[in-house]
């Protein structure tokens, strides 16, 4: 549904000017500016708290599962810091979208040439086609709790995530899409059962501080860790591709922008929570996935052990499908097939063909017996590290375009903003690789 | 098969006359960001060439 046929935009709310209005009036008028507000926001809400939500993919949960068990509550604050920064890097592909109505491989391919186009769409494709084989991987370890087997499980994923987006149109996709989101939240109430000391909370929150034995490598590669998962390439792509595919203007950016900060809010809120839980109930236990987490929390709580496996099994159905599209999306965009929700698979069969073809390879390789799935994982961190600069890099040259962006170009104070975090990420991430890669270096 | 190929084959020497020439303005900025780009890739590559060496070596 386009946007403009709601209704909402035809008509702006007049209010009048008399100054002899009385207060009950001026309140009547600014309710229902609020209402119509509200009520165009919800219309224009999605991408950003989709991207941000599944961001917290199944290998974000691990990540902030090992967190919690390994440094309990004293990294908190950072995770906090890191939401600003999430923002700040995707508020700038609501604004690319809207503005030049392309996705983010077209972006890159038309203001940058082909060289840098083929770079970005083939890491891309190579990236997100590993990822997508750890979120079935955690997918599969979370169900293999309940005692289902992977084949099972691999196979309702695939059902699942077709018929999510079989039915054609972009706004149906995205309200299930909400409530898989929305279920991202089931850590929350795990974590008030916890009845957590709200003052060791609150220190850990807003007082940064490392935790007890100071900085050694191991707490360096966790915040690396914790950084890669905050920002991925992939989520660049998508939500670009998702703001055009849902067809914002540039007169929808504040309400995209909104969106996102919400969305960012969440992504903090789950993190923070799993680290809460894991920093209570696993604090100094060797952990190196969440679901061994899962298994470990089982006895003492099942309800909570249950909640997060359901969690993870969530997270990593979120990352697949988002992920899936944001491939199918740029492949799409450059190679000029039909590539959009609101077409049905008659319309855009490549599109759809690329989405299930991405999904069928990622399943089929966990099912593979003996799958080199460790090192499947550490190549994910090494290969998305290439391009995550690269892709950072092109965002900022873009946003500072004014051929492109007219006057929605980055100002000074988000230059200043998003190049700190721009070099921040490339420098951390660049180390997280040379980590992975060789891992006694920093010992 | 032939065919398909041949259509591919065909479809990227378009996508690369669409998109042989930038549109974005090559200041001084952005060609200095695009050579530190290249530059920081081929470290990169050549960190994982050497790490695969060394794997073939132990």
């Amino acid at each position: 549904m386009d946007i403009e046929t709601t209704g909402i935009l035809a008509a702006p709310l007049k209010v009048p000017k008399d100054r002899g209005m009385n207060i009950a009036a001026k309140s009547f008028f600014a309710f229902r500016r609020f209402a119509k507000a509200l009520r165009l926001f919800f219309i224009i809400a999605g991408p950003g708290i989709i991207v941000m939500v599944a961001d917290n993919d199944a290998g974000g949960i691990t990540t902030y599962t090992v967190t919690g068990a390994q440094y309990g509550l004293h990294l908190l604050w950072f995770l906090i810091l890191l939401g600003p920064v999430a923002y700040y890097v995707q508020e700038m592909t609501v604004r690319l979208g809207a503005v030049t109505k392309r996705g983010h491989a077209e972006a890159i391919f038309a203001s940058f040439g082909r060289f840098w186009g083929w770079f970005s769409l083939l890491d891309l494709v190579l990236t997100d086609w590993l990822t997508m084989i750890t979120e079935f991987i955690g997918m599969t370890a979370a169900m293999s709790i309940f005692h289902i087997p992977p084949v099972i499980t691999v196979m309702c994923c695939w059902l699942i995530m077709g018929s999510m987006i079989m039915s054609g149109r972009y706004w149906t996709w995205e309200k299930i899409t909400l409530l898989f989101c929305v279920l991202n939240l089931i850590y929350i109430p795990a974590a008030f059962l916890m009845h957590p000391s709200v003052k060791d909370i609150l220190y850990g929150s807003f007082v940064p501080h490392l935790p007890p034995g100071g900085l050694t490598a191991g707490l360096f590669f966790m915040l690396m860790a914790n950084i890669g998962t905050t920002i991925a390439p992939w989520m660049l792509f998508f939500q670009q591709s998702s703001v055009v595919d849902k067809g914002l203007k540039e007169k929808d950016i504040r309400f995209g922008k909104v969106d996102t900060l919400i969305g960012a809010v969440l992504t903090v809120v789950v993190a923070v929570v799993l680290i809460i839980v894991c920093g209570q109930l696993l604090y100094g236990q060797p952990v190196n996935d969440a679901a061994q987490a899962a298994t470990m929390i089982m006895p003492r709580s099942r309800f909570i052990g249950v909640c997060f496996a359901v969690g993870l099994f969530d997270a990593g159905l979120l990352g697949a499908v988002c992920i899936s599209l944001a491939s199918s999306w740029a492949f799409g965009e450059i190679f000029g097939w039909a590539h959009s929700l609101n077409q049905k698979v008659k319309e855009a069969p490549w599109f759809y063909a690329y989405y299930f073809f991405d999904l069928l390879l990622a399943g089929t390789v966990v099912l593979i017996p003996k799958a080199p799935l460790v090192l499947i994982t550490l190549f994910v961190q090494v290969i998305a590290t290439t391009l995550l600069p690269a892709a950072l890099v092109f965002l900022i040259l873009l946003l500072n375009d004014q051929k492109t962006m007219g006057k929605y170009v980055n100002t000074r104070w988000e230059n200043i903003a998003n190049i700190t975090i721009v070099v921040a990420v490339v420098v951390t991430s660049t180390l997280y690789a040379v980590s992975a890669i060789f891992p006694n270096m920093f010992q | 098969m032939k065919a398909i190929v041949r259509n591919l084959v065909g479809q990227i020497r378009q996508i690369n006359r669409k998109y042989a020439q930038p549109e974005i303005k090559m200041t001084p900025f952005v060609k200095l960001c695009l050579l530190s780009l290249r530059l920081y890739l081929l470290l990169l590559v050549g960190l994982m060439i050497v790490k695969f060496i060394l794997a073939a070596r132990s």
